[in-house]
C-alpha cells in the first residue's frame, strides 16, 4: 500500500493518443499510515485516491503521480517527510496532514519553499489564524468551526448550563473554546471544563462522576478515535443518556468507528461538516464508487481526502504547475462536493462550508445512521490575526 | 576504564567521521537529513553510554534531558529572542541541572529501581510539558532558528553545511567522553558497574561519581537535544516520551555499550535501517523488536562486540600463523594477551 | 459534592486498582521469583485482549472469552519461554529489558498485522451491561463486576500462595532460589509455571478490561507504565506488596484527577518518585 506510486493515467492516454507535451504532476501525500492516526491517514487516502479517479480527467493529457510518506504522527518525521518530498523529489503540490503538531512543524518550510499545502484533515485554528500562509490551503474544517454552532444550537434549543470534556491538547480546548464563545454569547453558561489527559485517559469514570455532580443540564464533549469509543461506551454504562444529555463535535461518533461504539452513540447530538446520509448527486456518486472499492460507507475523512484531490486537479488544471498560479486558483475555486457548497475563504485560506446538527438514530435497515436537525450554512471563521490579502 | 587510543576503536570513529563528512557532501537531500538525524542521536547515545555502559545505570529517562535541551534551546530563541550562544548556554545550563537533580534523586538506586525511577522522571516531564500551554503543548513549538554563522562564511540552512557540522560536533562529543572515561573518573565508573560494595569497601563513596556521571551525561543528551531542536527547526513533546528514551537506549546496546564509538554506530545503524526498512513497510517496529532481540541473543555486546571477536579472531589466526611460520617467537603472546575481557551486557545490573 | 459523589469516585478508584492487581500480582511474581524484568507484560495484557475478542467474535460468548483468552495467552507465552526466556533468566536486568522491550515493539506491529490499526469494540455480557441502584447511586453493573473478580482473585491468590503446598514452594524459592532446590523443589518448572499463569492473568486482565477501554494495538504500552509503577512502589515478589501498590496507585491516580486537576498524570510518578527515595525497595519487598 505504501509507495505504490499512483500513476493516473488519463482518458486521452487510455484510448491511444500520443501525448507529446503530457506532463506528470507530483503530489506529496503527508499521511500517517503508522501510529495513533494511522487509520484517519488510511480513510483519507482512500478518498484521495477516488477523487483522482473522478477528476483527474479534468487534466486532459497531464497525469498526477502520487507519493505518499509516512509522518507517523511525529512532527519531526513530518518535517523530514516534506522537506525531501519538497527539495528530493520536487514534488508540485503537498496535500495531507492529519495532526495539527505535524502541521505546525512543517508550516513554516512550506511558506518559505513556497509550495502549495493542501490540509485534508489538522483543525488547529491558528493555522489559518495567526500562523496562517498564503500557500496553506485547508480543505478539512478548523476545530472552531465544528463547535461554534453547536454552542448556538444548544443555546437555541434552551439549555441554560452545560460542562465540557475534552482530552488537555490544543484541538481539545479550542473546540471547548469555540463552542462556550457561541453558548455564552447567547446566553448560556458552562459550568465547568473538564480537560482529561491526552491519548492516555482510557478511564472516563472518574471525570464522568465529576460532570455529573456539577449539576449542568447538558454534557458538551469533543473526543476522536480510540478515545470516542471508550468514551461513548462508558458514558453509556454510567446511565448519564437520561441525566445528562451528550452534544459533540461529531468525531465522536465518526462514521469510521460508528460502528464499534454500537448502540451507546444512539441519541446523541454532533455537529461536523459532513454526513453520510446527505442528500445529494455529489454525494450519492460519491458514497456509492467509495462503498463499491471499498467496502464501507464512506466517513468525512475519505470526504476531506476527495475534496482535497479534486481542488488539487482544478487547480492543477487552471496554473498548469506554476505555484503562484496553483494557490491563486485554489483559493477562488469553488465545486459542489458530497459535503454541499463550500469555497476557500480567500481572507484565511480556510474551507467555509455548512456545519450540520444531526442526531445518532437507528436507520430502517438497523444501521447507525445520523438525522440531520439543523443546518448552519456558509460556516465561516473570523481571520484570527490572520492577513492575507483578499 | 576506557582506553582511548585502542586501535580499532579509533579506526571505527574514524572511519564513522569520514563516511559522515564523504555522505555530507555527496549525498543527496534526504540523505543529508538523515545524516544529521543520526548525529543527533549519535551524541545522545553516546551520552547514555556514560551511564549505561561503565557504572552500569540503565536509564530509561534520557528523554528528559533531551527534551529539556531542545525546550531550552527553542524557548530562549523563538519565545524569548535571546541570541542563539545564550540560548544553548541556558539549554546546557538546564539540562545539567536536570542531571543533578535526577542523579541525586536516584543516588541510591539499584537495578530495576533505577530503570523505574528514570522513567518516572522522564515520563513526569513529558506530562508537564504536553500539559503545558505556553510551550505549545502537545502541539509543541515551531520557529526555532539555526544559529547565524554568515559571519564565518557558513550557512547552517543548507543541508549539507549543517549535517557536517553536526557529524563534526559528534566526533567532538565522542572526543571529549573519551578523555573524561580514560581518566581516573572513568575508572572508578566501572568499578562502580562492576561492584559498587566493593568500591565502598575501598574508601571511595561511589554517590559523587553517579551524581557526576548522571549530570555529564544529562549535559550531554541536553546538548543532543539543542542539535535536535536546530535541525528540525521545531520541537515536540515526544522527545521526553519513555519510547523515545527506549530508542536511544536501544540504539546504544545494538551498537556495544561500553565503547563510546559502538552506540554511535548503533545511532547511525538504527537510523538508517528505520528510513530504509519504513520504505517498504509500515511496520518498522517489527524489525527493531527483532533486532534486538537478536542482538541480546547474540552475546548482547552490540554490533562493536562483534568487532572486537573479529579482531579477537583474526590476531589468533594471524599469530598462530606467526608462531607456525617463526616457532619460539614470542610476539604471537603478546598480541593474544591485549584483547582484554570486556564484561558485555550480559553480566550488567547484577548486584 | 455529595455523599453519593466521594461514593462513586471510591468505586470508581477501586476498579482501577483491581485491574492493576491482576495485572501486577503475575508481573511482581515473575520479578520476585525470577529476578526477570519482563517488560512485555503489558503486551500480554494487550494480546488477552484481542484474542478475548476474536474469541467472543467467533463463539457470541463472553465467558468463552474470559477463560478462553488466559488459556491461550499462556500457551503463547509457555512457547516463548522455551524459545527465549528461559534462557534469559541468568543474563542479568539490562538483557532482559532489552529482549523484553524488542518483544513489546514486535507485539504492537503483530497485533496491528493480524487485528488492523483501529479500536475494536468489545461488549459486555448482556447480564452485565447497564448500570446497578445502588444506596441511591448509579453505578455501571460491568465496574462493579471488575472489582468483585478482582477481590475474588485475591483472595485465591491468598490462599493458593499462603495455604498450599505449592504456595509454600513458591514463596520458599521467592526467598532462596538456591536453598529452595536444595530441599528438592524443581524451582525451574515453578518459574516456568508461574511464568506462564502470570501471563494468563495478565490477559485476564486485558479481556476484563476490553469491554471498559476497547481494544487497540496500543493498550498494553499504556498500561505497562503504571503496572511496573504498581509493582516497585508495592516491592518485588510479594503478594501484600501488589495488593498495597495497586491500591495506592488506583486510589492516588483517580482522586488526584479529581482533587488536582492541574497535576492529573504527575501525581502517580511523584509516587513513584517519593516511595524510591523514602523506600527504595518499595513498601513489602519480599526478601527485605
Amino acid at each position: 500500500m505504501r509507495k505504490r506510486y499512483l500513476a493516473v493515467a488519463t482518458a486521452a492516454l487510455l484510448a491511444g493518443t500520443t501525448a507529446v507535451a503530457a506532463r506528470e504532476y507530483k503530489v506529496g501525500l503527508l499521511l500517517p499510515y503508522s501510529g495513533v492516526y494511522a487509520a484517519l491517514g488510511k480513510e483519507i487516502q482512500a478518498g484521495f485516491e477516488l477523487g483522482l479517479e473522478h477528476y483527474a480527467a479534468e487534466l486532459g493529457e497531464d497525469t498526477i503521480r502520487l507519493l505518499p510518506e509516512d509522518t507517523e504522527v511525529k512532527p519531526a518525521v513530518g518535517l523530514t517527510k516534506a522537506k525531501k518530498l519538497v527539495l528530493q523529489d520536487k514534488v508540485d503540490v503537498l496535500a495531507g496532514l492529519v495532526s495539527s503538531g505535524v502541521l505546525a512543524a512543517v508550516r513554516d518550510f512550506v511558506d518559505g519553499a513556497k509550495v502549495p499545502l493542501v490540509v485534508a484533515n489538522a483543525g488547529n485554528i491558528h493555522a489559518t489564524g495567526k500562523q496562517c500562509s498564503r500557500y496553506i490551503i485547508r480543505v478539512s474544517f478548523s476545530n472552531a468551526q465544528i463547535t461554534r454552532p453547536m454552542g448556538r444550537y444548544m443555546a437555541e434549543r434552551g439549555l441554560k448550563t452545560v460542562v465540557a470534556m475534552a482530552p488537555d491538547y490544543a484541538a481539545g480546548r479550542q473546540d471547548v473554546e469555540a463552542m462556550r464563545g457561541a453558548f455564552e454569547a447567547a446566553g448560556g453558561k458552562v459550568l465547568k471544563e473538564i480537560y482529561t489527559p491526552f491519548r492516555k485517559t482510557k478511564d472516563f469514570g472518574p471525570y464522568l462522576t465529576e460532570a455529573q455532580a456539577t449539576g449542568a443540564e447538558a454534557l458538551f464533549v469533543f473526543y476522536a478515535g480510540g478515545e470516542a469509543i471508550s468514551f461513548m461506551k462508558q458514558y453509556a454504562s454510567f446511565g448519564l443518556k437520561d441525566k445528562l444529555p451528550l452534544y459533540a463535535a461529531g468525531f465522536l461518533t465518526s462514521q469510521l468507528y460508528r460502528n464499534a461504539i454500537g448502540e451507546a452513540a444512539l441519541g446523541s447530538i454532533n455537529s461536523l461538516h459532513y454526513v453520510t446520509t446527505l442528500d445529494n448527486p455529489e454525494n450519492a456518486r460519491f458514497q456509492q464508487a467509495f462503498q463499491q472499492k471499498y467496502g464501507r460507507v464512506a466517513s468525512e475523512f475519505a470526504v476531506q481526502g476527495y475534496d482535497a484531490a479534486r481542488l488539487i486537479v482544478a487547480a492543477l488544471a487552471a496554473s498548469k504547475g506554476d505555484k503562484e498560479k496553483f494557490v491563486d486558483a485554489a483559493r477562488t475555486t469553488t465545486f459542489a462536493s458530497p459535503r454541499g457548497p463550500w469555497r476557500i475563504d480567500p481572507a484565511t485560506n480556510n474551507i467555509v462550508q455548512n456545519i450540520y446538527v444531526y442526531q445518532i438514530v437507528q436507520g430502517p435497515d438497523g444501521r447507525l445512521v445520523e438525522k440531520v436537525l439543523k443546518v448552519y450554512e456558509n460556516e465561516q471563521d473570523p481571520p484570527n490575526g490572520c492577513q492575507l490579502a483578499g | 576504564m576506557l582506553r582511548l587510543f585502542d586501535p580499532l576503536r579509533t579506526l571505527l570513529a574514524l572511519l564513522l567521521l569520514l563516511a559522515g563528512l564523504w555522505w555530507a557532501r555527496t549525498g543527496d537531500y534526504f540523505g543529508r537529513e538523515i545524516l544529521a538525524e543520526m548525529a543527533v542521536f549519535a551524541i545522545a547515545a553516546m551520552g547514555l553510554d556514560l551511564l549505561a555502559g561503565f557504572p552500569r545505570l540503565v536509564s530509561m529517562g534520557h528523554g528528559l534531558f533531551v527534551g529539556i535541551g531542545a525546550y531550552g534551546y527553542a524557548v530562549a530563541t523563538a519565545l524569548w529572542g535571546w541570541s542563539w550562544p545564550a540560548a544553548i548556554l541556558l539549554a546546557l545550563a538546564l539540562s545539567a541541572l536536570a542531571g543533578l537533580l535526577v542523579g541525586l534523586a536516584t543516588v541510591r538506586a539499584r537495578d530495576v529501581f533505577y530503570i523505574m525511577a528514570t522513567l518516572a522522571f522522564g515520563q513526569m516531564g513529558y506530562v508537564w510539558v504536553v500539559r503545558s500551554a505556553e510551550l505549545g503543548g502537545d502541539d509543541g513549538l515551531a520557529g526555532v532558528p539555526r544559529p547565524e554563522l554568515a559571519a564565518l562564511g557558513l550557512d547552517l540552512g543548507d543541508s549539507a553545511t549543517f549535517a557536517t557540522l553536526l557529524v563534526l560536533l559528534a566526533a567532538a562529543v565522542y572526543l571529549l567522553l573519551g578523555r573524561l572515561l580514560a581518566s581516573g573518573f572513568g575508572r572508578t565508573l566501572v568499578a562502580i558497574g562492576q561492584n559498587e560494595r566493593r568500591v565502598r569497601a575501598l574508601g571511595i563513596a561511589p554517590g559523587p561519581y553517579r551524581v557526576a556521571a548522571t549530570t555529564v551525561s544529562g549535559t550531554v543528551a541536553g546538548f543532543a537535544g539543542v542539535l535536535a531542536a536546530m535541525h528540525s527547526m521545531y520541537v515536540s513533546p515526544e522527545l521526553f516520551h519513555w519510547t523515545w528514551s527506549g530508542e536511544v537506549l536501544t540504539m546504544a546496546i545494538l551498537g556495544g555499550v561500553g565503547s563510546l564509538v559502538g552506540p554511535a554506530l548503533g545511532a547511525a545503524a538504527v537510523v538508517w535501517l528505520k528510513y530504509a526498512v519504513s520504505g517498504w513497510t509500515e511496520y518498522w517496529g517489527l524489525f527493531l523488536g527483532l533486532f534486538l532481540i537478536l542482538a541480546v541473543w547474540t552475546g548482547g555486546q552490540g554490533l562493536y562486540g562483534y568487532l572486537e571477536r573479529l579482531r579477537a579472531w583474526l590476531l589468533r589466526t594471524l599469530t598462530r600463523q606467526e608462531e607456525a611460520d617463526a616457532r619460539g617467537d614470542r610476539t604471537g603472546q603478546t598480541l593474544r594477551r591485549s584483547h582484554r575481557h570486556r564484561p558485555g551486557v550480559a553480566a550488567g545490573g547484577e548486584g | 459534592m455529595t455523599a453519593a459523589y466521594w461514593l462513586t469516585q471510591l468505586l470508581n478508584a477501586l476498579q482501577y486498582s483491581m485491574l492493576l492487581f491482576v495485572l501486577s500480582v503475575g508481573l511482581t511474581v515473575v520479578f520476585g521469583l525470577m529476578n526477570f524484568v519482563n517488560l512485555a507484560h503489558g503486551t500480554f495484557y494487550a494480546l488477552g485482549a484481542f484474542i478475548g475478542w476474536s474469541l467472543l467474535r467467533a463463539t457470541g460468548s463472553f465467558w468463552l472469552a474470559l477463560v478462553g483468552a488466559p488459556l491461550l495467552v499462556a500457551a503463547i507465552a509457555a512457547v516463548l519461554y522455551g524459545a527465549m526466556i528461559a534462557r534469559m533468566q541468568r543474563a542479568g536486568h539490562l538483557a532482559q529489558v532489552l529482549a523484553t522491550l524488542g518483544l513489546v515493539f514486535m507485539g504492537v506491529e503483530v497485533m496491528r498485522i493480524i487485528w488492523g490499526d483501529f479500536a475494536l469494540d468489545f461488549a459486555a455480557p448482556p447480564l452485565l451491561q447497564g448500570h446497578v441502584q445502588l444506596f441511591g447511586l448509579v453505578y455501571p453493573a460491568y465496574r462493579l463486576f471488575v472489582i468483585a473478580l478482582g477481590l475474588l482473585a485475591m483472595v485465591a491468590l491468598w490462599l493458593l500462595l499462603e495455604r498450599t503446598a505449592l504456595g509454600a514452594m513458591v514463596r520458599a524459592a521467592v526467598d532462596h532460589a538456591d536453598m529452595a532446590a536444595a530441599l528438592g523443589v524443581r524451582v525451574d518448572r515453578l518459574f516456568f509455571g508461574m511464568f506462564c499463569f502470570g501471563c494468563a492473568l495478565a490477559a485476564l486482565a486485558g479481556v476484563v478490561a476490553a469491554p471498559i477501554f476497547s481494544v487497540y494495538p496500543g493498550m498494553g504500552i499504556e498500561i505497562l507504565i503504571p503496572t511496573l509503577i504498581v509493582v516497585v512502589v508495592g516491592g518485588l515478589g510479594s503478594l501484600k506488596g501488589a495488593v498495597a501498590g495497586s491500591l495506592l496507585v488506583g486510589f492516588v491516580d483517580t482522586f488526584g484527577q479529581v482533587l488536582l486537576p492541574q497535576l492529573a498524570g504527575i501525581v502517580v510518578y511523584a509516587l513513584l518518585a517519593l516511595t524510591l527515595l523514602l523506600r527504595p525497595q518499595g513498601l513489602f519487598p519480599a526478601r527485605a
